[in-house]
């Protein structure tokens, strides 16, 4: 091994270990030396991931859930081209417009060419999309509250005229977008917190206890409810970051509590006797450990986001109403009870969501930590309120 | 154990101070709907007398959390002589704090008057003739000349300059409260303002009619505003006298006295709006309510037994079903049953709250039960906590048969219903209570929603009203509420933890450092 020609004499007889030059190079070299032996001889190169990967695709309800949010996340990233009020192309008043429903250009602001049978330029042609309403488009009084199979309307419309399907394929980017955001910032915010409290104990594992005890007592729907009510404009990031900033606490304590776990295990010691600096024992080590609640948490999180904004916008509180939600929709349903379709595609639209994202939270777990069996529970039991 | 759940309420203290913190920040954020426009410079007060008090009461003159220099007398003082000394533009209002600020203000003026040029000094002392007039020493007439004026105030405070300290003014109100006379009353009036503090304080310590009269007349006297109270006085016009004078104070305070030295230090916190509010807080007063004028407290008391109400029964609703259906799930894996109740329990687990309230209000409605809304809020409520409360008991079901003792009861022979409840059960229920607490501010949340869609009147539905009105005061109360609540609920349910589980209580027992109490 090349590592022995870093062991050399000491003066007074002891044999010490030089780890200071170049120690990640031999080191390095060591470890590619006998993955290169495995590699040739033994059985293929098993890691964590791997591992995780297989069971993850192994369990049938896990792809299901996968496909259908993969299905969702398409809707969400076309919604422009499935429901829109311009078309995907056209050439109007003799000028060519590509994917004006994405860009938006000033000369078709008012324009309806979308639904316009008949062009009035000679040549002039429009490319609709599958539903040619925006989601906030109103409409007159002759098109309210139509039921679902109305012309131009496959599943209906609303008290104000609106399309009940641009709404649901917006919405989706809503919630989807939101949920995602929302679940990337709070995981950041608990891992770092609670890897911090973890890591360096102290003062600072105190502050984030205690913080953690004080957001865990206030039921998240109450908070954001009341932010949204007297922040003066709330708008969609008023939303993402109350969540994100009072929610990250089931992590944190997650997090440090496998820090602190692991902290205490021999290969922690045997790096540290090493000569291992802190930073080097925290990234090669401790942190990889917190990565599977990580994931876990950031799967469970989007569900739980996407289940806090709909109640919110279902009280009527949420964001403006230029966003399409289906808490908003659902809230509709609410007023007007005759109309089945106002409460039942909205609905369905979210309890598929959230199925499919407990289905994929969960098999996630059990892939990659078989420790946080049950650990879902606690995690989103915080955020469902 | 006492030791442990004690330990823990008292942790929960600042854990709520730094909720409150946040909260207060976040709703200072928002415009107050009863808050007047426009806050200049602090220690200027507003030319219209009711606007400035609007804003003195809510607190709008003081500083969010810190207040690096707070406002006494003496600053006040200073502000209001420089600009009559100046004869700005501002010498009107300034002339009317000094009156207002009175007797209290000399102290920190008179010494000054000599040091001033001869103008200002005439400004000044004709700018203090009202609080003289006041004080029974001279009419505004004699004092209507700046030269008059001047030498009067300057032999003023030549002979009395000792009766201006905090300790003789203690012992007057003392002499007045044990032996009442006019004489004394009068000498009280002599001092104006200065004599404020001992006078104020000296009422909530007093029960004795008589002096309650005097000290009110002598408030109000100085004061130009407030109650006062008659000897004949009933017991609960006095009680709501002596309030009124004590809120005024609590508000105007610092108008009246000096802060120096520790007390200054101590004021750069509780000088605040947020430190004002605390202190009320604490004393169980949240304030009123912006949408009906109601005391926050008596809403919070009118509306939480209906919170209370479907929040626990909705909970030992969804536990008497969830234990069961869990235990026996895991006893039978993999059989229908377990599959079955595996299926529409995960089902439960997804749907939203609010989806299967409106649900079920519509069932309701389509089979016109009428009338039940109470009940159909208890079972929505309850089925999303039965959701989670019964898988979490069938992973801790599962758990515990899978250990030695299990096998090795089945082993001996034990019956099998004895294993499952004796053996298997009993130790899977303490996580199932831990869950409880986990699960208290879910469910309190979803109490508001179906509160809001069953309309009941409880601690939700009125939120919610109060979301629409912006009623901070009662949005702030509601959610210290329901943060004490779940707190105190947390404690219990970790108490109840340890009592069940010896291991637990062990580990607690060791981690503080004591003895099993």
């Amino acid at each position: 091994m090349s590592g022995e020609r870093r062991i050399s004499d000491a003066p007074d007889g002891s044999v010490a270990i030089d780890l200071s030059r170049r120690k990640d190079a031999w080191r390095r070299e060591a470890v590619r030396e006998s993955l290169h032996e495995v590699g040739n001889v033994a059985a293929p190169y098993v890691t964590m991931t791997r591992i995780a990967i297989a069971q993850l695709s192994r369990s049938r309800l896990a792809r299901l859930g996968a496909v259908v949010l993969a299905s969702l996340a398409l809707v969400a990233v076309f919604a422009d081209l499935l429901a829109s009020e311009l078309p995907i192309a056209c050439r109007w008043n003799g000028v060519v417009y590509v994917l004006p429903n994405v860009t938006h250009p000033a000369a078709l602001a008012d324009a309806t060419c979308a639904r316009e049978a008949k062009a009035r330029w000679p040549g002039d042609w429009t490319l609709a999309p599958l539903v040619a309403r925006g989601p906030t488009e109103t409409a007159e009084d002759d098109e309210i509250l139509r039921p679902p199979l109305t012309r131009g309307h496959p599943l209906g419309t609303d008290a104000l005229g609106r399309d009940v399907f641009a709404r649901l394929v917006h919405g989706t980017r809503t919630a989807l977008g939101l949920g995602m955001a929302a679940s990337l910032a709070l995981v950041a915010i608990g891992v770092l917190l609670g890897g911090i409290a973890g890591f360096v104990g102290g003062v600072l594992d105190s502050i984030v206890t205690r913080a953690v005890e004080s957001l865990t007592a206030i039921p998240t729907l109450v908070l954001v409810l009341v932010v949204v009510a007297l922040v003066p404009h709330p708008t969609t990031a008023t939303l993402l970051w109350t969540i994100a900033l009072t929610r990250w606490t089931d992590l944190a304590r997650l997090v440090r509590a496998e820090v602190l776990l692991t902290l205490g295990t021999d290969y922690v010691t045997a790096a540290r006797a090493l000569g291992a600096s802190p930073s080097r024992v925290l990234g090669r080590h401790v942190l990889p450990n917190a990565i599977g609640p990580a994931i876990v948490a950031a799967t469970f999180g989007i569900a739980s986001v996407v289940l806090v904004e709909a109640a919110v916008d279902f009280l009527r509180v949420g964001s403006p109403d230029t966003m399409a939600s289906w808490g908003e929709a659902l809230g509709e349903a609410r007023a007007n009870a005759g109309a089945w379709w106002l409460m039942v595609f909205p609905g369905a639209a979210l309890l598929v969501t959230l199925i499919a994202l407990n289905l994929v939270g969960e098999a996630a777990r059990d892939a990659l930590d078989p420790k946080l069996r049950g650990v879902g529970e606690e995690l989103t039991e915080g955020m469902r309120g | 154990m006492l030791r442990y759940a004690l330990r823990r309420i008292l942790w929960s203290i600042p854990t709520l101070i730094a909720t409150s913190l946040v909260l207060f920040f976040v709703t200072t954020l928002a415009p107050d709907p009863a808050s007047p426009e426009g806050t200049r410079d602090a220690l200027a007060p507003s030319r219209d007398p009711r606007v400035e008090e609007a804003r003195r009461a809510r607190f709008l003159d003081l500083p969010r959390f810190i207040n690096p220099d707070p406002h006494d007398v003496r600053s006040r003082a200073a502000w209001a002589a420089s600009h009559v000394g100046a004869g700005d533009s501002e010498q009107d209002i300034a002339a009317a704090e000094l009156r207002r600020l009175g007797g209290a203000a000399l102290p920190s003026v008179l010494p000054q008057l000599e040091a001033l040029p001869p103008d200002a000094r005439g400004r000044l002392a004709v700018a203090l003739g009202p609080v003289a007039e006041r004080m029974g020493l001279a009419s505004a007439d004699d004092l209507a000349d700046p030269e008059a004026a001047a030498l009067f105030w300057t032999r003023f405070w030549d002979d009395r300059a000792l009766d201006f300290t905090r300790a003789a003014i203690e012992r007057t109100v003392s002499r007045l409260v044990e032996h009442g006379s006019d004489l004394r009353e009068e000498d009280l009036v002599r001092l104006d303002t200065f004599a404020l503090p001992a006078v104020v304080s000296a009422m909530s310590t007093t029960s004795d009619r008589l002096t309650l009269s005097r000290l009110t007349r002598i408030a109000r006297h100085v004061s130009e505003r407030g109650p006062t109270l008659e000897i004949d006085a009933a017991a609960g016009e006095t009680r709501r006298a002596v309030a009124d004078w004590r809120e005024w104070w609590f508000v105007h305070a610092t108008d009246f006295v000096t802060i120096d030295g520790a007390d200054r230090a101590v004021a750069v916190v509780t000088e605040t709006r947020y430190g004002k509010w605390l202190r009320r807080a604490a004393g169980g007063e949240l304030g009123i309510s912006a949408t009906d004028g109601e005391p926050i407290l008596d809403k919070l008391r009118a509306r939480a037994p209906v919170t209370v109400m479907v929040c626990s029964v909705s909970l030992f609703l969804s536990w008497a079903l969830a234990v069961p259906i869990g235990a026996y799930g895991a006893w039978r894996q993999r059989r229908t049953f377990d599959v079955v109740s595996s299926v529409v329990m995960f089902l439960l687990y997804a749907t939203p709250t609010f989806v299967l309230a409106e649900l079920l209000r519509r069932a309701a409605a389509a089979l016109s039960i009428g009338g039940a809304r109470v009940a159909l809020a208890i079972v929505a409520l309850a089925a999303a906590s039965l959701a989670t409360s019964s898988r979490w008991q069938r992973t801790a079901m599962l758990e515990v048969m899978r250990q030695d003792f299990v096998r090795t009861a089945v082993a001996k022979g034990v019956p099998a219903w004895r294993v499952a409840v004796q053996h298997a059960l009993r130790n899977a229920l303490a996580p199932t209570v831990t869950l409880a607490g986990l699960h208290l501010p879910a469910l309190v949340g979803g109490a508001f929603i179906v509160e809001d869609v069953f309309r009941l009147p409880g601690v939700g539905f009125e939120t919610l009203r109060a979301i629409e009105a912006h009623d901070s005061a009662w949005l702030m109360a509601v959610v210290l509420a329901t943060a004490v609540a779940v707190t105190m609920g947390l404690v219990v349910t970790d108490v109840a933890y340890g009592a069940l589980d010896p291991r637990v209580r062990e580990e607690l027992v060791r981690r503080q450092g004591g003895r099993a109490a």
